[in-house]
């Protein structure tokens, strides 16, 4: 029987954070490396691991957020292995090397607890879009996990003349120098019912990245689970 | 991320991954063909001077069982279980190989390929096609070698004769004393040419299971038997008595590589491979003086973390590390001190989102991943139609309308429900298109037909043109099945829920009607009057509602998707 799953064995620790799979993460924890990570979502661990809801740090960060749920980050410390997942969505390890990044709120998995964390509510029309109210800047040096439901697609926006409009449903992370906006793109026919279905988008321009998941399902998993 | 190999490439195993426990898949297959699917173990020469690491379906592992046959499973044809640092010294490269059983040549197999699974993720895929070959009957895959370290390589060298040819390359004598005999007995032509074209239905209909591997077994149990079983002694008197004592001997006889760790994992031999990988890298890591404790695979990463992570300008999170050791009585043998540095392929956030970068343009339609498609509006004037609110990203001057279906489309698309929300894109620039991450393959038609299910259509140009076809049959809840069918030249974008499977249309084809997506249009389809239909009393129904088979000329295909709508 252990045969048919000896594929599956974790692979020895060769970084802070792997994948294991294309949707599970595995981060070596140890004493003085603090991470944040989704609360809830914790799949497995190995060690000695104790996990803090609502983090004053955090919550710091978090006051002006409009929830009154508490923060959606949980601060994890100790010894051991890891393992992280949100239902099955690919997870997507950065190593920052003195980056930032901007992650849209539902899409970060976990962070190094060390790197400077900025929230910011999402400005202007976007938050009517059933999206996530938060966005975290994340820079300096260390590593952070993504979650993308469907293998993600990377867009340089530099390349063209033009500007590139996302799908905030869509949406994933981005280049924090890339300025953004929001465009509205109904006409006058749209609002008598027969509208294409892409009512608003994000535009960016500059010099950065786009990371954009191929699906337009940016329910937050974790938290709808109460 | 898996790496994809060409013929002729390499990589170091610990490039790859960093476990030394590794599943190796191997696809192949082909219409009316069987595969012997095995690994050889060779020695320095190149030879198979020990028969015991011929790991074969009669085989099924070597010795102290660091090759293994798993069997088919997970899509593969065959898979082996590989554990590198397990291997004896004697062994030097193990080379995998499929020849085939029975009539026929290499040129008629369809895409297969050779993987290397670790960790749970493909590491690396070889794929192949049966057009890169001609007449051979047999093929070398792939290959771990020995050259200071275990690497990968990728072969597809193939052999005219057959596991015979194969043998006479790694065995010689060995294998030339007995093998003419049984391998030329005839007995394999006969057996097979009957029941695959004589007689299709009935060797279709029901005793396709039990006869197919009825022959099989027969020709192939002679074949190896006595050439394997039998001669080793006698051939190979020098490594064979000296293994058998004790198949952990080879691994404490090599001191030279794995001396420091060979303690753990030899004393770890007997036990299944789950404990070895998570308690090996503390040891490794900080127990002792890395890089030498490890001398094969492992050691890459380890060894250049330190550097890696010290040497550039950052060390300012590391400077905790130094409190790690109290810790290191932990009996769960939690990793000492994380490895900080930046991975294998670099750090950097260009580093990490390197393999999701756009795919260079060019086609009006590319699959960005199996999931995404791009779409170029910019190469010529035609729209596209996409459904609505499938638009995830564009770049460009795109503008999105509503596409009505017409007064006639929105009474036969309400009454059939073949009903699809489009929206017309036009302009010049990328729009990329995709929905709830379902899987997404652009069909090119040219001049002929498709027919797909309305709800599994994503995007197509506007120049095809679509209808809805009617499907007939006695039975059916509500009369009939409705289908839309698309016809001209221009590209269709299918989406599937999960990888599906496209079946050749053959006399004997059937698909469930809710998980068949697609189907050439030149395809005849009638409704399966075995299936009794029958409603439970209960909401929602189970069994088999309905099922379609499909008829048609060889070429036509049916697309199914894991998922019955």
């Amino acid at each position: 029987m252990n045969q048919q799953l000896a594929g599956y064995a974790p692979t020895p620790v060769a970084a802070r954070m792997e994948n294991h799979g294309r949707a599970m993460l595995k981060v070596a924890m140890a004493s003085g490396q603090d991470l944040f990570a989704r609360t809830g979502s914790m799949v497995a661990y190995e060690g000695f691991i104790q996990y803090e809801p609502n983090p004053p740090a955090i919550r710091q960060l978090a006051s002006q957020w409009v929830t009154g749920e508490g923060a959606p980050l949980m601060k994890c410390s100790g010894d051991g292995l890891l393992y992280l997942a949100d239902y099955g969505a690919d997870v997507v390890v950065i190593n920052l090397d003195n980056d930032a990044i901007s992650v849209n709120g539902t899409n970060l998995l976990a962070c190094d607890a060390h790197l400077q964390f900025g929230v910011e509510r999402v400005k202007g029309l976007a938050k009517f879009t059933g999206q996530g109210l938060w966005n975290v800047q994340i820079g300096g040096t260390g590593w952070v996990a993504l979650t993308s439901r469907g293998t993600p697609v990377v867009v340089d926006c530099g390349r063209g003349e033009d500007e590139t409009y996302v799908d905030p449903d869509a949406l994933v992370a981005w280049s924090p120098t890339l300025k953004v906006k929001g465009k509205r793109s109904f006409k006058a026919s749209s609002l008598i019912g027969r509208g294409s279905g892409e009512a608003y988008q994000m535009a960016f321009s500059g010099q950065g990245i786009v990371v954009v998941q191929p699906s337009e399902d940016s329910t937050d998993r974790l938290r709808a689970r109460g | 991320m898996a790496r994809e190999f060409q013929r002729g490439h390499k990589a170091k195993v610990s490039d790859l991954t960093a476990g030394t426990d590794l599943y190796v898949g191997v696809q192949i297959s082909g219409p009316g063909l069987t595969f012997d699917i095995s690994c050889f173990g060779l020695d320095a020469d190149e030879r198979l001077s020990d028969d015991r690491y011929f790991v074969f379906f009669n085989q099924p592992k070597s010795p102290e069982e660091s090759i293994q046959l798993l069997g088919a499973q997970a899509g593969d044809t065959e898979s082996f279980r590989v554990t590198l640092d397990r291997v004896p010294d004697a062994v030097h490269k193990l080379s995998f190989t499929a020849a085939l059983d029975g009539a026929g040549q290499m040129s008629q197999i369809g895409p297969g390929y050779i993987r290397i699974v670790a960790g749970g993720e493909e590491v690396v895929r070889y794929s192949f096609t049966g057009s890169e070959f001609s007449t051979e009957r047999a093929v070398m895959l792939g290959d771990f070698y020995r050259k200071d370290v275990w690497r990968f390589a990728a072969v597809g060298q193939g052999f005219d004769g057959g596991l015979e040819a194969l043998l006479k390359n790694f065995g010689g004598e060995v294998a030339e004393e007995e093998q003419p005999a049984p391998q030329q007995a005839g007995v394999q032509p006969p057996a097979f040419a009957p029941p695959a074209q004589s007689t299709p239905p009935p060797a279709f209909g029901v005793p396709a299971a039990p006869q197919e591997p009825q022959p099989s077994p027969p020709p192939q149990a002679p074949q190896p038997a006595p050439s394997f079983g039998a001669p080793p002694a006698p051939s190979v008197p020098g490594p064979a008595p000296a293994s058998p004592v004790s198949p952990a001997q080879p691994v404490h006889a090599a001191p030279t590589l794995a001396a420091p760790v060979a303690p753990a994992p030899s004393g770890g031999t007997v036990p299944p491979p789950a404990p070895s990988p998570y308690g090996q890298p503390p040891h490794g890591a900080y127990g002792q003086p890395a890089p030498a404790a490890y001398g094969q695979p492992a050691p890459a990463p380890y060894g250049q973390q330190p550097p890696g992570a010290y040497g550039q300008p950052v060390p300012a999170p590391y400077g905790r590390q130094p409190p790690v050791p109290p810790h290191q009585g932990a009996p769960t043998g939690a990793p000492m001190g994380v490895p900080q540095g930046a991975p294998p392929g670099g750090g950097g956030l260009q580093a990490a989102l390197q393999p999701y970068k756009e795919l260079p343009t060019g086609q009006r339609w590319t699959a960005q991943n199996g999931q995404l498609v791009r779409v170029d509006l910019g190469t010529d004037g035609t729209p596209v139609l996409a459904r609505q609110g499938s638009m995830v990203m564009y770049q460009g001057k795109v503008d999105f309308g509503y596409k009505g279906a017409g007064f006639t489309g929105r009474i036969v698309g309400n009454a059939t429900g073949q009903e699809m929300q489009l929206m017309r894109c036009t302009g010049r620039g990328q729009v990329f298109l995709a929905e709830e991450g379902a899987h997404l393959h652009p069909v090119e038609l040219q001049g002929d037909g498709i027919c797909v299910s309305a709800e599994n259509v994503l995007a197509f140009d506007e120049s095809l043109t679509y209808e809805v076809r009617r499907i007939e049959g006695h039975g059916i809840p509500g009369g009939a099945l409705f289908t839309m069918l698309f016809q001209g030249t221009g590209t269709v974008v299918v989406k599937t829920h999960g990888t599906p499977v496209v079946l050749p249309v053959t006399p004997t084809t059937f698909a469930d009607s809710n998980a068949v997506v697609a189907w050439s249009a030149a395809a005849q389809v009638i409704i399966s009057s075995q299936v009794r239909l029958r409603r439970n009393a209960y909401p929602g129904h189970s069994g088999e509602t309905v099922n379609l088979q499909f008829r048609g000329a060889p070429g036509n295909f049916i697309v199914v998707q894991p998922y019955e709508v």
